[in-house]
């Protein structure tokens, strides 16, 4: 009750801070008077103009120092949610319901020339009011509460080729954010995989510190060192690191023109045993505190036009101490997605898109077998301040499990805004 | 009581704005020119144009200034003004791609718009003149320009009594100075503003003043085109330096830009943000000349710009429509077209009604 208590008066005290009601951009396009479209190729999805403005931590390259901070500017916060309604068939039968489905509020800025900031909280959503009263009793949350991103980054430490950021973060090797990219509702299945007993998926925030760079050749690094993610608290003293390498060959930078390939590793580890628990994990025949883990893949982003076609693949190697189910092998997956992404129409007002998942667990886990085939369609309004509210269509069908499958599809039809 | 708290809570945050602002002194004629200022900004209406203290503007002062710009006295032998390079029907710029002096000697940049020069925080290409007052005192004695000596240009204005008067007036002292010459110019331009276009009307609220594809030319502007990434503001201008790859054409084999002035690695080729306002009125575009036409010069930043070493970040390959590159060309030619007389129709002052 509290938390929704203050949620509630957040939301109204940002509504009524915010300093032009009639004309919400959010807090960069805001600060700066430009179109989304200036740095997304159309929200949330960044174009290459946005990927070096994130990269120079938030400033707009080579003007660092002559920009306004948060202190000269409107109050840099914005909100996005999505308010719609989604049937679901599958083989438990059908569902129909309209639902809000997230909140974000984000705060970012420039505090001094080359340190900037980025606060992501997603509020926790329970149902409406008769959820506390009836016999869920607030237990079943639409969202979990989260600071999702807080971060600081000191950009330039070394012009271009060394900044750092501090914080919980999404990590670099996260090339195609699912933060920025247009399904709401798919998610990219490799990247939230986990196996069962290590909890860690590629896709999570992580907590720690990143170095990265990019030069005018086009080629960028990152280097983390983190906790690491996963359902327990990480009690370890070894640290998780990752490496990240980007080449972009031609003019822009892979977003939205030229031509990118990447190649990311992650070596972690991650305690094997439950906090004051005696014993390790069934099944761990190794069992020590922490076991390792490895994550490594290749990723591509090729544009023509207007078009951009994705592709992710990922391996991961997770220590028999975490293979429930055959003890004596480690825990081998792959996964990976293609998605080829249009902008159609004036100022990239229509998008449209098309998404393939799959997901291949070793033999002994084959019932977390995915496939699935995604399509959708944006649609955006607005006008030169900003194309800030987008109607959107989704669709999924996804099949999961080896033998029995199950076969799913998802509709789902909301307006998803930003001020 | 809580109740209470809360609205006085309430009450108190809504006064921090106009506490903030009762404190406002009327705005000050000032030195620093505003677009020495942090932006980017939103594009929108120009901000009153910033006078220094000591040019205060007065119609005589002005009007002095607007005589010496048409009068190819100050030039060596009787031929060039600043209007031959500058001139009203061509936007206040000349026929390019780069400019012809005295002799028709064939200078290196193009000529650029006098127009909302006043609104510039360094003058020329590479920046390097700090005001107006500076910059006139220039082409008087560039050889490829006016080719005179200020000596002589001064010897030449303090001959003629119709001009004593008139600086006597104004500045209430004789012999005629090179400073006070620059001053009466640099006077003059700070007229040469274009507060009012089809653009400026559609900000102020006149919906109507912008055809459909007009309007999508100004959100691609401000949005794919990433224009108002340096752009920016009430004169489209961030008053930076970039390089943008133009293609060298013209007298000049290399041009390095504002590194003349800095000899700073780093501002190799980069060259000063043009306005956009009134640029249909001034093509050939860049500071060669090297693009022809404004779809040319659209074409150009479609590409990414072109080819250096030293390319700007900000520029990439847009990915524009034909139909976007149209609406943009729309918008500017037709929305950012100047409509004030001041600027657009600043009459020439023939040379039989110049001071005698
Ligand atoms: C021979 C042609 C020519 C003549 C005559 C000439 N100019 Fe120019 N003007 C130019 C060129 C070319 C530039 C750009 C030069 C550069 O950046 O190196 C320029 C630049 C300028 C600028 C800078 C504008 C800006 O946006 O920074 C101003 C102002 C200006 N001239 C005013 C004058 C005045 C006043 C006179 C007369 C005293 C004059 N010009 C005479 C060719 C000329
Ligand atoms: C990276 C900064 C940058 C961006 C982005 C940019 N410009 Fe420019 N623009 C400049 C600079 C700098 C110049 C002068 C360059 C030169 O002459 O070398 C210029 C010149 C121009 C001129 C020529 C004016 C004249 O009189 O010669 C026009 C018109 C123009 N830009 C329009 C645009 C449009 C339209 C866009 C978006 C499609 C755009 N610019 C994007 C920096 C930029």
């Amino acid at each position: 009750m509290k938390k929704i208590y203050i949620s509630t008066l957040v939301i109204t005290a940002l509504l009524f801070l915010l300093p032009i009601p009639s004309q919400a951009i959010p807090a960069f396009a805001r600060n700066h008077g430009f179109n989304c479209n200036m740095c997304h190729t159309a929200f949330p999805k960044l174009n290459d103009f946005g990927q070096r403005v994130r990269d120079n931590g938030y400033q707009i390259p080579g003007q660092q120092g002559h920009e306004k901070n948060v202190l000269e500017t409107p109050i840099p916060l914005s909100l996005r949610t999505t308010p719609g309604v989604s049937l679901y068939h599958g083989e438990s039968g059908n569902t129909l319901g309209f639902g809000v489905y997230g909140l974000d509020l984000l705060g970012a800025g420039v505090l001094h020339k080359d340190i900037s900031f980025l606060l992501i909280y997603t509020p926790r959503i329970d149902e409406p009011a008769g959820d506390f009263t009836g016999s869920n009793n607030g237990s079943n949350p639409g969202q979990l509460g989260s600071l999702e991103s807080a971060n600081i980054v000191f950009s330039n430490l070394v012009k271009d080729a060394v900044n750092l950021r501090i914080g919980r973060f999404e990590p670099a090797y996260q090339v195609f954010s699912s933060k920025r990219n247009f399904y709401i509702f798919q998610p990219y299945e490799i990247i939230g995989y986990a196996s069962p007993a290590s909890g860690a998926a590629f896709g999570d925030n992580q907590v720690g510190l990143e170095l990265s760079g990019h030069f005018r050749n086009g080629f960028k690094y990152a280097l983390g060192v983190v906790n690491g993610t996963g359902g327990i608290a990480d009690n370890n003293l070894f640290k998780d690191f990752y490496l990240n390498l980007v080449q972009v060959f031609g003019k822009g930078d892979g977003q939205s023109a030229g031509q990118r390939v990447g190649l990311f590793g992650y070596l972690g580890e991650q305690p094997t045993r439950t906090g004051g628990a005696t014993s390790p994990y069934t099944g761990s025949n190794n069992g020590q505190d922490n076991n390792l883990l490895f994550r490594f893949g290749g990723d591509l982003s090729l544009n023509w036009k207007t078009f951009n076609l994705i592709f992710l693949y990922l391996v991961g190697i997770d220590d028999q101490a975490f293979n429930l189910v055959s003890p004596d092998e480690s825990y081998i997956y792959s996964g990976g997605f293609v998605e080829l992404d249009y902008a159609g129409l004036l100022n990239n007002r229509l998008i449209g898109s098309l998404l393939y998942n799959f997901v291949l667990p070793p033999s002994s886990a084959s019932e977390t077998k995915v496939h699935s085939v995604s399509a959708l369609g944006r649609y955006y309004l607005g006008d030169w301040t900003a194309v800030n509210v987008a109607l959107h269509g989704e669709y999924t069908f996804k099949l999961t499990g080896d033998d029995n499958t199950i076969k799913e599809h998802l509709f789902s039809f909301l307006v998803d805004f930003d001020l | 009581m809580r109740e209470i708290q809360v609205l006085l809570l309430g009450a108190f945050f809504l006064f921090i704005p106009l506490l903030a602002r009762s404190g406002d002194t009327p705005p000050v004629p000032t030195t620093k020119v505003n677009v020495h200022s942090l932006g980017p900004e939103r594009i929108g209406d120009l901000p009153p144009v910033p006078v220094p203290v000591n040019n205060p503007q007065t119609s005589k002062n002005i009007l002095l200034g607007k005589q010496l710009y048409f009068d190819t006295r100050l030039s060596k032998d009787n031929t060039i003004s600043c209007a031959s390079c500058h001139s009203p029907d061509k936007g206040f710029s000349d026929a390019g791609p780069t400019s012809k002096g005295i002799k028709d000697q064939l200078g290196g940049r193009r000529s650029m718009p006098v127009i909302n020069a006043a609104y510039n925080p360094l003058q020329f290409w590479d920046g390097r003149a700090e005001s107006l007052e500076e910059q006139a005192k220039g082409p008087i004695q560039n050889p490829v320009e006016m080719g005179n000596t200020h000596e002589n240009a001064l010897k030449t204005l303090n001959s003629i009594p119709g001009y004593v008067d008139s600086f006597k007036q104004v500045f209430g002292s004789t012999p005629i100075t090179i400073d006070q010459v620059a001053q009466a110019i640099a006077a003059f331009e700070r007229t040469v503003v274009t507060t009012d276009s089809l653009f400026d009307r559609y900000v102020r609220g006149d919906e109507k003043s912008l055809t459909a594809q007009e309007k999508m030319g100004l959100e691609i502007f401000n949005g794919k085109g990433h224009c108002t990434a340096c752009h920016w503001g009430g004169n489209f201008s961030d008053g930076r330096f970039h390089n943008l790859a133009v293609t060298q054409v013209g007298p000049l084999q290399v041009d390095k830009g504002r590194f003349d002035v800095t000899q700073d690695p780093e501002d190799l080729g980069k060259f000063r943000t043009m306005t956009v306002r009134d640029a249909a009125l001034r093509a050939p575009y860049l500071h060669d000349g090297a693009e022809k036409t404004l779809e040319d010069l659209l074409e150009f930043y479609n590409r990414g710009g072109g080819k250096d070493p030293n390319l700007d970040p900000l520029m990439v390959p847009l990915g524009l429509f034909r139909e976007e590159i149209q609406a943009l060309a729309a918008f500017i030619k037709n929305a950012l077209t100047s409509l004030n007389p001041e600027a657009a129709k600043v009459q020439p002052i023939p040379a039989s009604n110049l001071p005698k």
